[in-house]
């Protein structure tokens, strides 16, 4: 192989290795990009969801509160609120699922909450419900407790997934880092044994050759360098042996 | 010293490495597991490396005994660095100290890993673990001049380096044919114990790991609670008969099969081997038994298995020892220290030393008795010369003064005695599992990370049979 090409060769695998570290770094990148992505559109949107959801079964709960007490528009004007919220967050999850078991979560939410809202649909104020904390407590307060659990166990559902999705994405960032961090110390060691070949392959035949060289002036005996690759040295070596020859051809003549 | 002949053989193991490690790939590949980046990647490191130097270096006729040591010792810590690649870039539960003491583990066919959940590791990745014992199991360096292109001269250097001399004492072949013969036998009980494994009940993956474990005496399983969760008698016997087939001189296994007469069955090593792998079973299970333990026939199985996995240096366990009785744990300590045949795919002290030590023991009380008399140490009426007797004890003697250092230095860290001890034990013993923290079903995970670094330079010095990797520290004596 010539001299040309043993650079160039060492040169490609260094290239070669580190071309693949980067693009295993983008390939790893990418993915925590799609991953970062699937968190919010999976998980993140279901969890914010589930908080509005619980936030209007509040405000729910205080318009009932309020119904009871005789403050008949505070409190429908407050649970229509509530309840538009409730419904627009509610389709938000429904068609947001991405989990195992999140239809049942979300078919047991819709069930729970149908009845909830069918003890606060009927008029209260006028009636014998109007300051009667024993019917709330009997009849609403356990309805509304079941779709608040209902509820939170959906959240929980997203953000257990969510900490998973989190923690894979730490594996996946330590597998993005880590190729450039192999390819930079492997780049190092590559270096540092380019140097030794180069030293030992290159430097070290010129300086034979030019020992030899000096030898022969001295000696005036015949050039040898010990060379034993089959490179440009060696035809260096062979062009400076027939230089003698012709100098000495030419001398003697 | 050539260097660049040094880093070109080097270089050639690498590319073995870069085989298996893409082999592993395409596993990993197959089943799109998370570790295919990580192995591919590791695969062209290794690759580029191995290739690297054949660009710039002819290739030599001869090597000198200096060299043929760089090449073995520089060959094995390159391809340990080289083997932890694709633990680092994976990740999980691996720290770069973590992964280079999986890596030593493997490759010397020690077993002891610092893995919690086994079975959560990309089946890519449990191959790669499982392929370095295999390849480790032989010698990777063996397996490299084997195959690889390279002058005979070159081959017996570096065999003789690679190869305890009292391996190559039921050898009557040249280099190539020893190594021929190795590889046969080796290729010969994998495929063989692969195929009964499968039959016995295994998935195919398992038995393959199992055997590549099995036959490099080396203990890496694919399962939290290792040869314990299959809970099959008819699979404990097959590994614990392997076990023995791998804890024998190889030579000596080719012999019986090939029926040549100096087989294993008239090898008095063998016999001894086996008497005190008996004796030790007896022990055990009798133990157990009266510790009320276990049922009889429990005490004979666990007992049957341990001892044998421990006296192979396999590793293995069917139960957790870490709550037997002193008694038991001191009978396992000493098979962990003891060790299995010279010539098999074990490391450590190895049995024939032991038997040359007693046979030296008999020697000098004969010499007292009769002190004129000229008396030689013989083995199956091949005279063991002066010169190998003083290597062997100089040889226990280093052995165990290593292991009485490494625990020393493991109790400054805080461990306790019994880890420390069964831990250096079993590391520089290449067996495994060790007791208290360390035991059969436990791991390595707990000890500082100073801990683990000792104990990784026990495996290897464990595996080169120590003198190899001193004798380089010694530079100037060389010239």
């Amino acid at each position: 192989m010539k001299i040309k090409s043993k650079i160039l060769a060492g040169f490609m695998l260094l290239i070669f290795m580190l071309l693949i570290a980067g693009a295993m770094s983008i390939y790893e990148f990418s993915r925590i990009g799609n991953s970062v992505k699937a968190l919010i559109d999976n998980n993140y949107k279901t969890i914010e969801a589930s908080k509005t959801m619980i936030e209007a079964l509040e405000r729910e709960d205080s318009g009932i509160l309020l119904l009871i007490s005789g403050q008949w528009k505070k409190g429908r004007t407050i649970l229509e609120s509530a309840d538009s919220s409730f419904i627009a967050a509610f389709e938000k999850a429904q068609n947001n699922l991405t989990e195992e078991n999140e239809e049942d979560h979300i078919n047991q939410i819709r069930e729970v909450y149908a009845s909830y809202k069918a003890k606060w649909e009927l008029p209260i104020v006028g009636t014998y419900k109007e300051n009667s904390m024993e019917w709330y407590l009997n009849e609403v307060h356990d309805n509304f407790l079941q779709v608040k659990i209902e509820v939170e166990d959906l959240m929980t559902l997203n953000q257990e997934s969510m900490y998973k999705e989190a923690s894979a994405l730490k594996q996946q960032s330590h597998r993005a880092l880590m190729p450039g961090i192999i390819a930079i110390v492997s780049a190092l060691v590559f270096l540092i044994l380019f140097n030794f070949f180069i030293r030992r392959i290159f430097v070290r035949p010129i300086q034979k050759i030019t020992e030899s060289v000096k030898n022969f002036h001295q000696s005036s005996e015949g050039l040898k360098s010990d060379i034993t690759y089959h490179d440009e040295f060696e035809v260096l070596e062979n062009e400076i042996q027939q230089l003698i020859q012709r100098l000495r051809i030419k001398n003697e003549n | 010293m050539r260097t660049e002949i040094v880093i070109r053989h080097i270089g050639l193991v690498l590319i073995f490495n870069a085989i298996f490690l893409f082999i592993s790939f395409l596993i990993s590949l197959f089943l799109a597991e998370s570790s295919a980046a990580s192995l591919l990647y590791s695969a062209l490191v290794a690759l580029v490396f191995g290739l690297f130097p054949l660009i710039y270096v002819k290739s030599s006729d001869y090597l000198t005994i200096l060299e043929g040591t760089s090449i073995v010792v520089f060959g094995w810590l390159t391809t340990c660095l080289v083997g932890s690649l694709p633990y680092i870039l994976w990740g999980g539960e691996f720290s770069v100290i973590d992964a280079w003491f999986e890596s030593v583990s493997g490759f010397t066919t020690t077993g002891s890993t610092i893995i919690n959940d086994i079975e959560a590791l990309p089946k890519g990745l449990l191959f790669w673990r499982s392929a370095t014992h295999w390849l480790g199991g032989i010698g990777i360096i063996l397996f490299t001049i084997l195959i690889l292109p390279g002058s005979n001269t070159s081959k017996l250097v570096l065999l003789n380096t690679e190869m305890s001399p009292l391996a190559k004492t039921n050898f009557k072949y040249r280099a190539v044919e020893i190594l021929r013969i190795l590889i046969y036998v080796y290729l010969g009980l994998t495929v063989l114990e692969t195929v009964l494994l499968k039959v016995a009940g295994m998935s195919f993956f398992d038995a393959v790991n199992h055997s590549f474990a099995t036959i490099a005496t080396g203990g890496f399983s694919t399962k939290n609670l290792s040869i314990a969760s299959y809970n099959s008698i008819s699979i404990e016997v097959i590994i614990m008969i392997f076990m023995v087939l791998s804890g024998v001189h190889f030579g000596l296994t080719f012999n019986t099969i090939t029926g040549n007469k100096k087989n294993l069955f008239k090898s008095s090593i063998f016999k001894a081997y086996i008497s005190f792998l008996f004796i030790g079973i007896v022990l055990v299970a009798l133990k157990l038994y009266l510790n009320g333990m276990y049922s009889w026939w429990d005490s004979v199985r666990y007992a049957s298995f341990q001892v044998i996995s421990l006296g192979t240096t396999t590793g293995f366990a069917t139960v957790d020892t870490a709550h037997w009785p002193s008694f038991t744990i001191i009978v396992l300590i000493y098979f962990t220290i003891q060790c299995a045949m010279i010539g098999s795919t074990s490391g450590g002290l190895k049995f024939d030393r032991i038997f040359i030590f007693f046979k030296s023991i008999l020697k000098q009380i004969k010499s007292i008795q009769h002190p004129r008399a000229v008396l030689s140490l013989k083995i199956d009426g091949n005279p063991i010369n002066e010169k190998t007797e003083l290597h062997t004890m100089i040889f226990i003697i280093l052995y165990l003064g290593i292991i009485l250092i490494t625990t020393l230095l493991l109790t400054f860290l805080n461990i306790d005695t019994l880890t420390a001890f069964s831990g250096s034990a079993a590391t520089i013993g290449n067996v495994g599992p060790g007791f208290a923290h360390v035991s059969s079903l436990g791991n390595y995970s707990d000890l500082p990370n100073l801990g683990k670094l000792i104990l990784s330079i026990n495996m290897i010095l464990g595996r080169l049979e120590i003198f190899g990797i001193i004798s380089l520290l010694f530079i100037k004596s060389w010239k």
